[in-house]
């Protein structure tokens, strides 16, 4: 075993990425691909040290993940209650359930042309695509998760003197939640794909909009650079947030994955 | 005195399988008095475990009635704790937690629910396991736990289901032994369903027969208490108890 296992994760996980960035490098310079087909490595560093430093990366990220905030928060609130609601009920979930399988899968970037039809362009077509990113996985995961707690367990705490709120707050919520946290971290997946392709459409601040706004001007630098800043954010986000929290949930209570 | 009385219970269901109704309780009629030990015994699907769902609440009878203390039972209640076969411990709470849950949402403080929890942990014989999570335990020490939550509870009556069905053969004659101990310190009314004929007789005052929905037949237990398997394995009256309950449950 190394003596330090964290350092050794990050490098057994960096060592691919840096072995990419080696092979760009090398095939670009010997093969003289030009810049307006796919930048160099060094001519990406300066297009992210330029946004960084003018300040139009800060400007376009803030945008973006204020509408992740928004969306999912929303998404969340409205959710976890309808989905715990439907749950309890095994008539009201069965009859649903094909619904919210359906609406989980569509989710997203369909709702593009709806969604600014319904918004305009800007924040409001954005945050609806991402509730609904959100919303409907979180409600079928939440149901999903209500709806499989085991029937004594419900018992127990009802011949313990659970009321009705006791046994939403003590047995329902925590029963569901590591099914809840994964239709979080699955909602948030297609949350932020969808984020990056309404914003190449329906705005003209954001990430996606970075992008695309750089293909006008055929400046794939600053393209890849988002490529990259893109990638990067969700890594931070799910590894340092989403993924945590699974695990201390799932894994620390010996629950089995429902979803 | 807390008397749970069963009058002509019964209860009937639909069978899909089957297209017809299906009588799984048949007129049951069983007096049950307070500080008593009885063990019903029948093979599966004399409806020993219909009859404890309805004690319990969790399913209504379709006859008769049942009255705890005078009064008529409907749904589920913690003067009637239950132990399931399958422990049915809240995995996302700590062992503590799960035994401090009923005196937590009886509103009792903190401090108190904790005391009253520790020392139940303690008489058995968990003390050590308090702040770990059901799923870090062996199933038999699982099922201690979930006999101290529905004790500590402080219920009139606890109704026990097949408790000791899932755990090894040697977890269980020990659980079997504990639970003599702490009913003879406690005193609780207990409602021990089983299969296991031995079992049946080796925990109670009195073994009540069920056969098809039906009590064949009641049979008092005198043995003296404490009982342990040592003793009791080569003991001629546990025999000849044990060969007649069997007896009639074969022939049931």
């Amino acid at each position: 075993m190394p003596q330090f296992p964290r350092l050794w994760a990050a490098l057994k996980f960096i060592a691919p990425l840096l072995l990419l960035l080696l092979l760009w490098e090398l095939l670009v310079r010997s093969l003289g691909v030009s810049p307006r087909v796919f930048p160099d490595v060094e001519a990406v560093a300066r297009a992210g040290l330029e946004t960084i430093q003018d300040g139009t990366l800060l400007r376009h990220v803030g945008a973006s993940l204020g509408r992740v905030a928004v969306g999912t928060l929303l998404a969340i609130l409205i959710s976890i209650p309808l989905g715990v609601a439907m749950g309890v009920s095994p008539a009201v979930s069965n009859f649903l359930t094909p619904l919210f399988r359906f609406f989980s899968v569509l989710a997203g970037i369909a709702w593009i042309p709806i969604a600014t039809l319904w918004f305009g362009y800007g924040f409001g077509a954005i945050t609806f695509v991402i509730f609904n990113a959100v919303f409907f996985v979180v409600t079928y995961n939440t149901l999903l998760g209500v709806a499989s707690i085991p029937p004594q367990l419900r018992h127990a705490a009802a011949s313990l003197g659970a009321s009705k709120w006791t046994m939403l707050t003590e047995v329902l919520l925590p029963g569901a939640l590591p099914n809840i946290v994964t239709g979080i971290r699955t909602g948030l997946g297609f949350a932020w794909r969808g984020l990056i392709a309404a914003e190449m459409i329906a705005t003209n601040v954001g990430l996606g909009y970075m992008l695309f706004l750089a293909r006008d001007f055929y400046r794939t630098e600053v393209i890849v650079f988002g490529m990259i800043v893109i990638g990067i954010l969700w890594l931070l986000l799910d590894r340092l947030l989403l993924a945590p929290l699974e695990r201390a949930t799932i894994e620390r209570w010996g629950m089995v994955r429902k979803a | 005195m807390k008397r749970l009385v069963l009058r002509d219970l019964s209860k009937t269901y639909f069978d899909p399988y089957a297209g017809a109704h299906v009588t799984a309780v048949q007129e049951v009629s069983l007096e049950v008095q307070q500080g008593e030990f009885v063990s019903i015994v029948g093979p599966s699907g004399c409806g020993k475990t219909t009859l404890l769902n309805m004690i319990a609440g969790f399913i209504p009878a379709s006859g008769g009635e049942i009255l705890l203390d005078g009064r008529a039972v409907d749904g589920p209640g913690p003067e009637r704790g239950v132990v399931f076969q399958s422990f049915a411990l809240f995995p996302w709470k700590t062992v503590l937690d799960n035994v401090a849950f009923g005196p937590k949402i009886r509103g009792l403080s903190k401090a108190e629910c904790e005391r009253i929890a520790r020392e139940y942990l303690a008489l058995a014989g968990l003390a050590h396991a308090a702040d770990r999570y059901p799923n870090e335990l062996s199933g038999g020490m699982q099922q201690r736990v979930g006999v101290v939550r529905a004790l500590a509870n402080n219920p009139d009556v606890l109704l026990m289901d097949e408790p000791f069905a899932s755990v090894d053969a040697q977890t269980r004659m020990t659980l079997q032994e504990e639970l003599t101990r702490i009913w003879q310190e406690r005193r609780p009314t207990i409602i021990f369903i089983t299969h296991d004929v031995g079992e049946a007789v080796f925990l109670a005052n009195r073994v009540v027969v069920l056969s098809k929905g039906r009590i064949l037949k009641e049979i008092a237990v005198p043995l003296p208490r404490p009982r342990a398997w040592d003793l009791l394995t080569e003991d001629a009256a546990f025999k000849a108890l044990s060969g007649q309950v069997l007896q009639l449950v074969r022939s049931a």
